[in-house]
């Protein structure tokens, strides 16, 4: 039964593959999942009609970014920089993977003119922190003539850099020492929930702390010391250290929805600002993953210039998805199907070593990767998920990265998509399809599977509002009474 | 266990011998060699496990990845050693043996605890040894230096390398006023501790 009278779309095409030391030629990228029969589009705002107006995409264009941002920092106080002091923006490649990269970009090239502006100094770099993949920044600072617009003075940084430690309320932590080499630190980074299944969604906005800007150690510390419930804690050590809050200045985050760029939030108080953004995030993109959670069977198709985990559908990660075996936002549950804690704790022959192990997410009958980048251990996807992957090309990105040496022994390949749907139809025995390309604004699915969507999300917008939301809050200490709304901000 | 398909080469036209891949290399496989404008990185392929970490941190373009013509796979077979201490050491060191420390290679504990057995006394040696730390090079030092320490084993770091400088704290570690505190934050780390336990008490043998 159809509760609301959506009218399906065609499908909304994603931006083209790009080229990248990390993916496949986007030569050989020629037919996308949203080409494929039946394939329809459920705008996000019609299944939750509360999503925040976009100031990005929308008809003021890149305009809209750089007036928000300068509206944002308006409140902050930045009169702790003198003329001529040096200040690193700190920036991670997460921004760059959101809607083309274009919005990030400008946010942080209006973050250099805003504190020029203020305090007179020129002296501004951009350190941009990685993943797995520790030439990726390098990669979107040259296509967005960053390096230029920071005169020379902008490079990505990498976990294995050079190090410097950190020391916390619970020890020795490292950062990485080219993120740490100013008089004054600018934290330049965005809301979007991403990596749930590691951080849970506690303390989101001090994560890079953890993360982009650390060392292996202190990442290493996160992923196999601390626990699922308890990693991102290394990264409130590392930002509350007196050696961060000497260099302490604001922080200024991109602020998207599921539907698109919503806007720019700015602080001095980076825990005010973690209190609102994830209010907002509870309510948007947790009715987006509860959704996806209800899905009761499908095959996934990967096709974005990702790796496997950070391809997108309506914002929301592949990972979060394969986690959503249980409510990942909800701390109630120690492992999601997918962390690597979850993975960590398969034993010999994948048997779990402890009854509590989620499985990944059930609904995920076959997984079909037409494009998605190496640079991120996936192995424990194709072993838990039957797997079809589009092309020789897609099948040698995998062959040749230190990551996934073995992932194609637990993988098939198929010549084209069309034929990598039958067989996956066939072994899934399910005509219900997912996209993750990171089409703005709206989900590509079949036709069977955008009925379901529209069918379940009056009830989770409910069951959200009125259940886990406050829960959720309750969770993290967050008040959830007289919060204003993502406008207000 | 490891399977290693690739091997760095240098270009000794881009090459500047600025040494930035000796400090990242977790093998030691890269040196550079000769004086001045000689200066030249030298990849030793009887070590070297083609992680790509110089490939990827040389700002000078003079490393890339080149496939072997035959791969070989480099392991320790846990069962080769006395698989009771195997077990204590892992247990020592809070970790399952059978637990993945490596997301990349997919190494268990127990191979790493197997290589320190058999005499393995630094991260490098171990990365040598199983191929443990050269996938993403980023996550699984912790539990390596765990599992030395565990083994009475305190490795230094490499002079004037990057690779790694030292162990951090573990959830056991964490004070009690800093739990209390955060507890209420979403820190669950009381419950975390007990879900480590639950873990560490389905290993039959061993115990600290
Ligand atoms: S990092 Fe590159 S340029 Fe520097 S010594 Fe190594 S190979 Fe040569
Ligand atoms: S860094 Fe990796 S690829 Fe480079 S020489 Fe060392 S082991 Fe080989």
């Amino acid at each position: 039964m159809i509760t609301r009278n959506i009218k399906f779309n065609q499908p909304v095409k994603p931006l083209p593959p790009k080229p990248s030391r990390y993916g496949p030629d986007p030569e050989y990228i020629k037919t996308r999942g949203c080409d494929l029969e039946n394939i329809v589009s459920v705008n996000v705002r019609e299944l939750f009609p509360d999503i925040p107006e976009n100031i990005y995409p929308s008809e003021k264009g890149i305009k809209a970014v750089r007036d928000a941002t300068v509206a944002a920092l308006e409140k902050v106080d930045m009169s702790m920089i003198k003329p001529g002091d040096s200040v690193n923006v700190l920036g991670s490649h997460h921004g760059f993977t959101i809607l083309g990269g274009e919005p990030y970009a400008e946010m942080l090239k209006t973050i250099k003119d805003v504190i020029m502006e203020k305090t007179g100094t020129e002296n501004i770099r951009l350190r941009v922190g990685v993943g797995l993949r520790f030439r990726e920044s390098d990669e979107y600072i040259k296509r967005f003539g960053l390096d230029e617009y920071f005169n020379k003075r902008a490079i990505g940084v990498a976990p294995i850099d050079e190090g410097i430690p950190i020391e916390t309320e619970i020890g020795t932590l490292y950062g990485i020492k080219r993120c740490y080499d100013a008089d004054w630190i600018v934290h330049a980074h965005n809301s979007d929930v991403r990596e749930i299944h590691f951080h849970r969604h506690v303390d989101r906005a001090v994560k890079p702390f953890g993360m982009s800007y650390a060392r292996i150690e202190t990442r290493s510390t996160y992923h196999q010391n601390l626990g699922p419930r308890g990693a991102n804690f290394v990264a409130r050590a590392i930002f509350n250290s007196e050696f961060v809050q000497k260099k302490w200045t604001f922080a200024t985050f991109l602020k998207p929805t599921p539907a698109g760029i919503a806007s720019v939030d700015a602080d001095n108080d980076l825990f005010a600002l973690d209190e609102r953004l994830s209010i907002d995030n509870f309510r948007y993109y947790g009715k987006i993953l509860t959704l996806l959670s209800h899905i009761d069977e499908c095959i996934a198709v990967l096709d974005f210039q990702a790796p496997i985990p950070y391809v997108f559908s309506a914002g929301m990660i592949f990972a979060n998805f394969s986690a959503a075996s249980i409510d990942v936002f909800d701390l109630d549950y120690p492992l999601p199907g997918y962390t690597w804690y979850t993975e960590a704790f398969y034993g010999e022959g994948d048997r779990p070593l402890i009854p509590d192990i989620p499985p990944v997410n059930p609904a995920i009958k076959a997984m079909v990767i037409n494009y998605a980048w190496g640079g991120y251990p996936s192995v424990f996807w194709a072993k838990m998920i039957p797997t079809i992957v589009v092309g020789e090309w897609q099948a040698e990105v995998f062959r040749r990265d230190p990551q996934n040496v073995e992932f194609m022994k637990h993988a098939v390949v198929a010549d084209d998509l069309p034929t990598a749907i039958e067989f996956a139809m066939k072994i899934a025995d399910t005509d219900k399809i997912i996209i993750f390309d990171g089409a703005p604004g709206a989900i590509n699915v079949s036709e069977s599977l955008a009925e379901e969507l529209v069918e379940k999300a009056p009830d989770v917008d409910r069951e959200v509002e009125q259940k886990l939301l406050p829960k959720w809050c309750r969770q993290r200490g967050i008040k959830l009474e007289g919060y204003a709304g993502a406008e207000a901000h | 266990m490891r399977v290693v398909n690739m091997y760095a080469e240098v270009d000794p036209e881009k090459c500047t011998g600025c040494r930035v891949c000796e400090k990242v290399c977790p093998t030691i496989s890269i040196k550079v060699v000769g004086e001045k404008k000689e200066k030249l990185a030298v990849v030793d392929l009887n070590t070297c496990v083609g992680c790509g970490a110089c490939v990827e941190r040389c700002q000078f373009e003079a490393v890339v990845l080149k496939t072997l013509d035959e791969s070989r796979i480099i392991s320790v077979n846990p069962h080769s050693v006395d698989e009771e201490k195997v077990s204590e050491l892992c247990i020592k060191a809070r970790l399952h043996p059978e637990q993945i420390i490596c997301y990349c290679t997919g190494t268990r504990a127990e191979e790493v605890a197997a290589a320190i057995l058999m005499g393995a006394s630094s991260p490098e040696e171990i990365s040598r040894m199983t191929g443990v730390r050269t996938g993403c090079k980023v996550e699984c030092i912790q539990p390596i230096l765990r599992l030395l320490k565990a083994a009475g084993i305190e490795p230094k770091p490499i002079e004037g390398g990057w690779q790694w400088y030292g162990i951090t704290p573990t959830i056991w570690d964490i004070p009690e006023d800093v739990i209390k505190k955060y507890s209420a934050r979403g820190f669950y780390f009381e419950e975390d501790r007990a879900l480590f336990k639950k873990l560490l008490d389905t290993v039959k043998a061993g115990g600290e």
